[in-house]
């Protein structure tokens, strides 16, 4: 139709106003640190341990041979300085972080059926492995954080131990997943730990379910 | 008139462009909501609305071709066919004041839809209890940031959007002593460690941690709660030759570092960033429930704004009632959520440029305005007449209004 001729040019004015071009921007910020994930709570690393308060669970319950969880997995992309050790039965993936003057810490990744206790029982468990007290259910909201990426949820803790020689610290977190309970826990010297806390939370920002082939 | 004029006057002033058009538009409509399951709410506002075709792709190629009028189209037509009309029909007087207003409203309204789809920028402001950040970021798209991080004090930042990326274009700024050349882009990637995948093919990437990872191009997604996450081999080229390949991906949020030229440098594919002219620091953020039930009552987030030299404010904003500084306006747009309810932590705060914010307010206020004015008059008129209609006759009808 004669009446409509002038639609092409007046499309293509209108095309013209709407673009948006792609440009590569340069500025200046103040200096930024490598980022690092919202939601940690300092570690309750000043609170001093009751005299003769004994551990919570302790070490012997995190080697209790179970059934690890079988079905859909997860999958992670660890940093590059993070040295990969040989799995074993237990482990789904176990790194080795180096730090200086050859002190390493252990970064293990596990996986059980269930709620291996519930949320609490396994946070008091890795609070025992550091000489810190038991949480009450009602502490335990501030003295974890909670992060939801991927579909995913994790409860993500950071405990060190009061002890000034030797302290030790966790930085771990506990992810359901399925029908199980999987567990990212990086332990070892307070110093080197603390120092790689970035790294290991931007490691938790990759865990993912693998994608279905 | 002459000739010219008078197609353009015939055509735009016509009603049956109106209806045309708004047919249109209820298809467009229908067709969106439909197309909302595949797609997502974000990508039909761009396939349907924020264009000006419906593009789709030729059966059996990649060549996308026109199949519908889009909603700037539609919208753009309805708003010329709405001042062209008014001009050409209506008169200005007092009595038809109302109707004026109104449709000034109207218009108003349409063009600052417009507007708004053209100007209004969208990003996200995600803080933790205590935690402070000068930028917000764009979920949906990305950017390849190249830090000369040299000096202590400041960084000093080239960002490449996603989109030079995706077109592998060759980026030479002056700011950076090499050039910046994309090999491999892929809009949505699946990373995994190359030891889990031994029969992947070697990497592209020759420095970084991009030679111990397999990136895998997977189907592009729309769904609400997933996001494209793409992933780009990045050569960088100086004047001497190669200095490496590296991979990048916002899945890599770790910046990568290297060294070149005396300076220290990061290279990292995130979030598209805005750099606000101010610092937030959230106080506190609070999800109030019903006491004795998990039913939200009110989210706020309690915020300290402050910039260089100023003593800074407390902010609370909520929903509905949100903070307009700097040009910005930040909405209380959701939290992350926690095992326990009331004990989140973490606010994500909507931020938004909108050059056009108040056109809106001002057509809504114009429009009902001219609707009272124009039904204040009907009635005045009206009870004039049935005044003056009962003085000779209390049997008679109404004059007609």
């Amino acid at each position: 139709m004669r009446r409509f001729r002038y639609f092409p040019p007046l499309t293509a004015l209108l095309l013209l106003a709407a673009c948006r071009e792609a440009k590569v921007v340069s500025y200046r910020v103040p200096k930024e640190q490598d980022p690092t994930l919202p939601g940690m709570t300092a570690a309750s690393a000043d609170s001093p341990t009751p005299a003769g308060m004994p551990p919570a669970g302790g070490p012997a319950m995190a080697d209790t041979a179970v059934p690890t969880a079988a079905g859909p997995g997860l999958t992670w992309i660890a940093p590059a300085n993070w040295r990969v050790k040989p799995a074993s039965a237990m482990r789904k993936g176990s790194y080795a972080v180096p730090g200086e003057g050859g002190a390493e810490a252990d970064l293990s990744i596990t996986a059980f059926p269930g709620d291996v206790g519930g949320e609490l029982a396994n946070v008091n468990r890795w609070r025992g492995q550091v000489q810190l007290p038991p949480l009450g259910e009602g502490d335990l909201a501030g003295a974890v954080s909670t992060l939801s990426q991927n579909g995913l949820q994790l409860t993500v803790v950071d405990f060190a131990s009061a002890q000034d020689t030797g302290s030790k610290r966790i930085l771990g977190a506990i992810v359901p997943f399925a029908d199980g309970t999987w567990f990212f826990k990086l332990t070892g010297p307070d110093r080197l730990v603390a120092g790689e806390k970035p790294a290991f939370l931007a490691f938790l920002k990759t865990v993912k379910p693998v994608t279905p082939p | 008139m002459n000739g010219l004029f008078r197609q353009f006057h015939d055509l735009f002033v016509s009603l049956k462009l109106t209806v045309t058009l708004l047919v249109l538009s209820i298809i467009l409509i229908f067709w969106a909501t439909l197309a909302q399951i595949d797609l997502g709410i974000w990508g039909v506002h761009q396939k349907f609305f924020h264009s000006f075709f419906v593009l789709e792709n030729f059966p059996g190629t990649e060549i996308p071709v026109p199949v519908f009028p889009g909603g700037y189209f539609i919208g753009g037509l309805l708003l010329l066919n709405l001042i062209c009309a008014h001009l050409s029909r209506f008169r200005l007087g007092w009595k038809k004041a109302g109707i004026w207003l109104t449709h000034t409203g109207l218009i108003l309204l349409l063009i600052g839809e417009l507007l708004s789809g053209l100007w209004q920028e969208d990003y996200d402001l995600t803080l933790d209890n205590g935690e402070t950040k000068n930028y917000s970021e764009n979920e949906r798209d990305n950017e390849v940031a190249i830090v000369d991080a040299t000096d202590p004090q400041f960084d000093d930042v080239v960002a490449i959007p996603e989109q030079l990326i995706a077109n592998r274009e060759t980026v030479q700024h002056p700011k950076l002593p090499f050039r910046v050349v994309p090999r491999l882009y892929y809009p949505n990637a699946a990373l995994q460690m190359r030891r889990d995948a031994p029969d992947a093919p070697p990497s592209p990437a020759t420095q970084g941690m991009g030679a111990q990872i397999v990136a895998t191009p997977i189907p592009l997604t729309s769904k609400e709660d997933e996001r494209n996450l793409p992933a780009a081999f990045i050569e960088l080229i100086a004047p001497e030759g190669s200095l490496g390949t590296w991979l990048v991906s916002p899945e890599l949020p770790m910046p990568q570092h290297f060294s070149y030229g005396g300076r220290e440098w990061k290279i990292v594919m995130r979030f598209e960033r805005r750099y606000l002219p101010f610092s937030l620091t959230l106080v506190k953020f609070s999800h109030d429930i019903y006491p004795g039930t998990d039913i939200p009552k009110n989210f706020s987030s309690r915020v300290r704004i402050s910039a260089p030299g100023t003593p800074g404010r407390e902010v609370l904003i909520y929903m509905n009632n949100p903070m307009r500084a700097g040009g910005l306006t930040f909405y209380q747009k959701s939290f992350v959520p926690t095992a326990e309810v009331g004990s989140e932590r973490t606010t994500i705060l909507q931020v938004v440029r909108n050059p056009s914010w108040l056109m809106p307010y001002i057509a809504c206020s114009l429009m009902a305005l001219g609707l009272v004015l124009q039904f204040g008059l009907h009635l005045a008129a009206f009870a004039r007449r049935r005044r003056a209609g009962s003085a000779f006759s209390p049997r008679e009808s109404p004059a007609k209004s």
